[in-house]
């Protein structure tokens, strides 16, 4: 699989009814279209690069050889049935793509295997990819050190959905010749703020204060629908959608 | 890990958030905790909803476009301009767009000064630099320029990780010294590079940026900016807060360099300051601090690196950025560095300016040495290489080879070998020979080979010597590219005839000019570490053993054992644990010590046959054994390995100084100052120009030697010998006692004011001091000049006092020389310290003898001849006389040789 292989994949499918993980899975029940399947994991681990070379970099190795693991796990994962050994009775893309993290890195072997296969082949992408979608994600030094790797794991995964929709509702905006409307009001997005001034917002846009309140809220609205729906690409079934940003709040608060 | 990609930038200080107290950001200060609460258990909204709303925002994203780029957010802001990360909109392309603020619109020469610099900037095509895409004006006449966007930050950001990873730094900043080295060679000078000017890219790999158009972008501080200067303080050149900018030379940016590489190993630029302009006050008037003065215990040869970059005098700097990525590069893998530890040249030409007219004999004295290596590049210049710089690529143009027996490019064998390599070139398809036409005297460095390949427009330049060998031709080429000196290809071997030069080289030259640049490395050379450990046991061993003192060498001789242990194919630690163990039998003349010098260069040679350190220790070890002849062999092939290498033609002149052929030796001396940024054999030459009988020359030499080397008492050891000669014994004694205050334990200026009162047959005094000298070295000690073996001149001593043992030491001393002549028989100076002892022994047809072997040998000093009172049964003979006017005669031709 390689970066150029990804780009045919449709650049949103983002139905509920077949989640990019739902796809993958169907395939390894022999149900689906293995083609299909390969290119929806490939979008998937496209996304998700981040929590595993943040991993891999956080159990004690070096940047570039983080960047080889990342490089080989990758390969592995979509080239082989490394996800169905790694758990049998299936469950989240995050929780299986972390075990089967887990166990490539506890095995030597594979490891130095993969990395001789690999050779010049590369799925991650890093310039390109890091270019289009650059992450602002940052996390206190104090907890950086203090998170185990699984934690950090899950909480750069967190950081990974909510990135990714805030460029898709970036884009959407941008779509609308109105980028410059979400770089105003992009701040906003998260919870009511003591220190908004409508006011100065309406100054900037040159629209009513009322106008200002309307977007901020409907960007709220469509920000929400983005995130359960990227969260979704990565669960089974759309019930599972709560279940798994239950999870990913928990990581965050934890201890 | 937030280092290299954008993974996880972890901050040390960061602000809950107002809500929920979390402190995990992503980013437009956004709490990722309140997303994520945000987006639990709700109901699907409506998308329509959204674009309604939109569309009542009166604001076109067309406000939002710069040319044909989609502005999608600031990324930075300085003094003059604004940076963005924005999408090409066709390609979709994401590049970093960097907009000119002040610019003033109504100035059209401006704008198109703007031009001209940012599409020459745009022009450079090297992987570390950052590539520039596009040159425009937005709408309204704001210039801007569009480059590749760079993921990972700035050297800005990556120096705190660096910090103690020296060895990430070095290899980091190898990079950007040869990406600045392209653009040199491209004609354009940076002028301001800084850590926040070297990006990183996903891979860490280093991206030069702003190349040439620091003027144009972000500039410090009002203050700077009123008084002109370019660049950041801290960083710039002491010249560029002087200078005009059209005189600046690469030299300013070689500054730049040393300053991140020490800003990369301390933490800070090598000069702080309140202000700008204290900054840049102290960097023109105060010597940068050295790296361990700051960092106690850090790399001697990387503090050596730096400071040379930092040397406020720019033609004291390494000459070209590629010169201070070889060094870089050779640390890197455990190759000894090409910078020297100290810096004389600053020194002498803050003396030159007190002593303007004795400076103007020493250079005039130096000329060979002094003019030849210093280049001054003008951006004119630089210019004018680019324009020239369309080097066919598989053109390669041939230099007359030079002739090693004859010292000559003119001889038959040189001009045989030239053209059967320049024929045999022609005669291959795909390739464009010619012979050079430019008359560049003995070429060896960079700039030699650029302005040979710049007059011929080749893209190679190929260089060569023969020499007889063995009833054979030896034949060494090198391969050099043109536009980075480098050496990319070499040969040697003794091949039947001229024609077969041709044949054997063609396929090795033509693979060469296939090779694409990067690959251009000299891949033959093996024998470094990749051991850090062992590399720095090879570091502390040569620091240990430049310090020239007997307590500091044993340290360097453990340090380099351990070091071939840890890592036992470490060629250049086994030559260097050679040279060591030599220097330890020089005093000692001890035999293990040559003979663990004997494995450890077989072991180097073994690792590493093309190593020329490995050939030159071997010659060292002959040398030491007395076999001068034997040793040219070895020197000549490692100078025929590294013609660059001044230590080789160092040492090749010293063989012949001791085989007699002081004219030779001359020859390669001068060949040695001209590789050298400093006369580092001024007192040699000045040996060479006493035995010559010209004092004058000597001494204007010594005077040199005293200014470059004030470390060692060479300078007051050769003046007080002069003075010996001349019978100022007065003079020569007081020389040499003020020295012996400053240089209180160093034994050669001890044997030379032992030999003084010797000579001058003080015989009271000079006894103390033998005995003095004795007490290091009973059996085997002898004068590195004038060749007096102490146990020899005691005895003659006593003989004429007590006479009780003085004739048993004579003895002694006599067996002890047969002894080494069974080993070495054409030893010339151990044939006459045999003789003295014959003489002093009176047996005066043994000594004659001895005299006439070691004159047929290479002997010269006729006058240690006629000062050396053991000499005195022999003195009235004819033979005598007649030795003593041979020699006078023969040094007088050589002098006249010599001084033409």
């Amino acid at each position: 699989m390689t970066p150029e292989a990804v780009g045919k994949v449709p650049r949103r499918p983002d139905r509920f009814a077949t989640t990019r993980w739902s796809v993958v899975l169907a395939c390894g029940d022999s149900q689906g279209d293995e083609e299909m399947a390969r290119n929806a994991l490939a979008e998937l681990c496209k996304t998700y690069w981040r929590p595993v070379f943040a991993f891999i970099c956080r159990n004690g190795h070096s940047v570039p050889d983080a960047q080889d693991l990342t490089q080989d796990f990758f390969l592995m994962v979509l080239e082989g049935d490394i996800l169905k050994r790694a758990d049998p009775n299936r469950g989240r893309f995050r929780s299986l793509l972390l075990k089967a993290l887990q166990n490539c890195l506890a095995n030597d072997n594979i490891r130095k295997r993969a990395h001789k296969r690999g050779g010049d082949m590369k799925f991650v992408s890093w310039d390109e990819w890091m270019a289009e979608a650059p992450s602002h994600f940052s996390i206190p030094k104090l907890e950086s050190e203090n998170w185990p790797a699984e934690r950090i794991f899950d909480v750069r995964w967190a950081a990974t959905a909510a990135e990714h929709a805030l460029r898709q509702l970036g884009e959407e905006c941008e779509a609308r010749g109105r980028r410059r409307v979400f770089d105003v009001l992009g701040d906003y997005l998260a919870a009511e703020r003591q220190d908004v001034s409508y006011q100065k917002l309406s100054k900037t846009l040159g629209v009513p204060e009322a106008s200002v309140k309307r977007i901020v809220h409907e960007l709220r609205v469509r920000y929400r629908d983005l995130l359960r729906a990227e969260v979704a690409q990565t669960v089974e079934k759309p019930e599972d959608v709560d279940e798994e940003l239950r999870y990913l709040c928990a990581a965050l608060a934890a201890g | 890990m937030n280092n290299i990609s954008d993974c996880m930038r972890i901050e040390s200080d960061v602000t809950p958030c107002e809500q929920c107290g979390s402190a995990s950001k992503i980013g437009r200060g956004l709490c990722l905790n309140c997303l994520l609460h945000r987006c639990l258990d709700a109901n699907s909204g409506n998308a329509e909803n959204l674009y309604e709303a939109l569309n009542e925002v009166d604001v076109r994203d067309a406000d939002w476009r710069i040319g044909n780029y989609q502005i999608l957010e600031e990324i930075g802001r300085g003094g003059m301009g604004v940076i963005y990360r924005a999408r090409q909109r066709h390609s979709r392309r994401i590049v970093a767009l960097k907009r000119i603020l002040s610019y003033q619109a109504d100035s059209q020469e401006t704008l198109i000064r703007f031009r001209r610099e940012a599409e020459a900037a745009a022009s450079l095509d090297h992987p570390n630099i950052l590539p520039i895409y596009e040159v425009s004006e937005s709408e309204e006449g704001l210039p801007f320029f569009s480059m590749k966007f760079a993921t990972s930050g700035s050297l800005l950001d990556l120096a705190p990780a660096l910090r103690n990873e020296s060895l990430r730094s070095v290899a980091l900043m190898a990079k950007v010294a040869r990406a600045v080295q392209y653009a040199h060679f491209q004609g354009i000078l940076h002028r301001d590079l800084k850590p926040g000017n070297v990006l990183l890219d996903g891979r860490g790999e280093p991206l030069v940026s702003d190349f040439g158009l620091a003027k144009w972008l972000d500039i410090s501080s009002d203050l700077t900016r009123t008084l002109t200067i370019f660049g950041t303080p801290g960083y710039i050149a002491p010249e560029q807060a002087q200078r005009s900018a059209a005189n600046l030379t690469p030299a300013a940016d070689i500054y730049s360099l040393g300053a991140i590489l020490f800003d990369l190993f301390t933490g800070r630029p090598p000069f702080l300051g309140e202000h700008a302009l204290a900054v840049i006050q102290q960097a023109s008037e105060k010597p940068a601090p050295k790296l361990r003065s700051l960092l106690p215990g850090f790399d001697r040869d990387l503090e050596i690196i730096c400071s040379k970059c930092l040397e406020r005098e720019p033609r004291a700097r390494y000459r070209f950025a590629d010169d201070l990525a070889e060094d870089l590069e050779r640390w890197l893998e455990g190759r000894p560095i090409i910078a020297r530890p100290v810096s004389p040249p600053v020194r002498i030409w803050r003396w030159s300016k007190r002593n303007p007219k004795l400076a103007g004999s020493l250079a005039a004295a130096f000329v060979l040495g002094m003019v030849g290596v210093i280049a001054v590049f003008t951006n004119s210049r630089l210019s004018s290489i680019v324009q020239n710089a369309e080097l066919a690529r598989h053109s390669v143009v041939v230099t007359p080879f030079e002739d090693l027996d004859e010292l000559s490019t003119s001889s038959n064998s040189a001009k045989a070998a030239t053209s059967a390599l320049t024929t045999a070139l022609m005669q291959t398809n795909g390739i464009r020979a010619s012979s050079s036409k430019t008359q560049v005297v003995d070429p060896w460095s960079t700039e030699d080979w650029k302005k040979i390949g710049e007059s011929a427009t080749a893209r190679m330049v190929i260089s060569g010597t023969v020499r007889r060998r063995e009833g054979k031709q030896r034949v060494a080429i090198h391969v050099i590219d043109t536009a980075s000196g480098k050496v990319v290809s070499r040969w040697l071997g003794d091949p039947e005839s001229a024609g077969e030069i041709g044949k054997v080289l063609v396929k090795q030259i033509s693979e060469a000019l296939d090779r694409p640049p990067a690959n251009e490395v000299d891949s033959d050379l093996v024998g470094g570490t990749s051991d850090p450990s062992a590399r720095s046991y090879y570091e502390r061993g040569k620091e240990f053993f430049f310090r020239h003192n007997f307590a500091d060498l044993d340290r360097a001789i453990d340090s380099l054992r351990t070091a071939v242990r840890l890592d036992t194919n470490y060629a250049y630690a086994y030559a260097l644990l050679a040279t060591a163990c030599q220097l330890k039998s020089l005093l000692n003349a001890d035999g293990p010590w040559l003979k663990e010098a004997d494995g450890a260069i077989a072991k180097a040679l073994s690792i590493a046959p093309m190593l020329a350190e490995g050939y030159d220790a071997r010659a060292g070890n002959s040398l030491y054994r007395g076999r001068a002849r034997e040793s040219l062999d070895d020197f000549l092939t490692a100078y025929e390995l590294e013609p660059g290498n001044s230590r080789a033609c160092a040492r090749l002149a010293h063989g012949y100084h001791v085989l007699g052929r002081a004219d030779w030796s001359m020859f390669w001396y001068a060949k040695a100052t001209r590789r050298e940024t400093q006369p580092f054999y001024a007192d040699n030459i000045g040996d060479i120009w006493t035995d010559l009988g010209e004092y004058n020359k000597a001494e204007e030499a010594y005077n040199t030697a005293a200014i470059f080397q004030p470390d060692l008492p060479v300078s007051a050891i050769g003046l007080s010998r002069i003075e010996l000669f001349r019978g100022e014994f007065d003079k020569a004694r007081a020389r040499c006692e003020q020295a012996r205050e400053k240089y209180r334990s160093n034994p050669q200026l001890l044997m030379i004011a032992a030999q003084i009162e010797f000579f001058s047959r003080n015989f009271g005094r000079a006894e103390q001091l033998y005995a003095e000298l004795m007490k290091g070295d009973h059996a085997g000690g002898v004068d590195y000049h004038g060749s007096v073996r102490f146990l020899s001149a005691t005895g003659f001593i006593h003989a004429m006092i007590v006479t009780a043992d003085g004739k048993a030491l004579l003895n002694e001393a006599r067996t002890l020389d047969q002894k080494e002549l069974t080993t070495a028989p054409d030893n010339p100076a151990r044939l006459y310290s045999l003789a003295a002892n014959y003489a002093a022994l009176d047996d005066e047809i043994s000594s004659l003898n001895a005299l006439e072997s070691a004159i047929a040998a290479g002997w010269i000093d006729y006058r240690s001849m006629t000062l050396d009172p053991r000499f005195d049964a022999v003195r009235a003979t004819s033979r005598f006389e007649q030795a003593v006017a041979n020699l006078q005669q023969a040094t007088r031709q050589m002098a006249d040789r010599t001084g033409k």
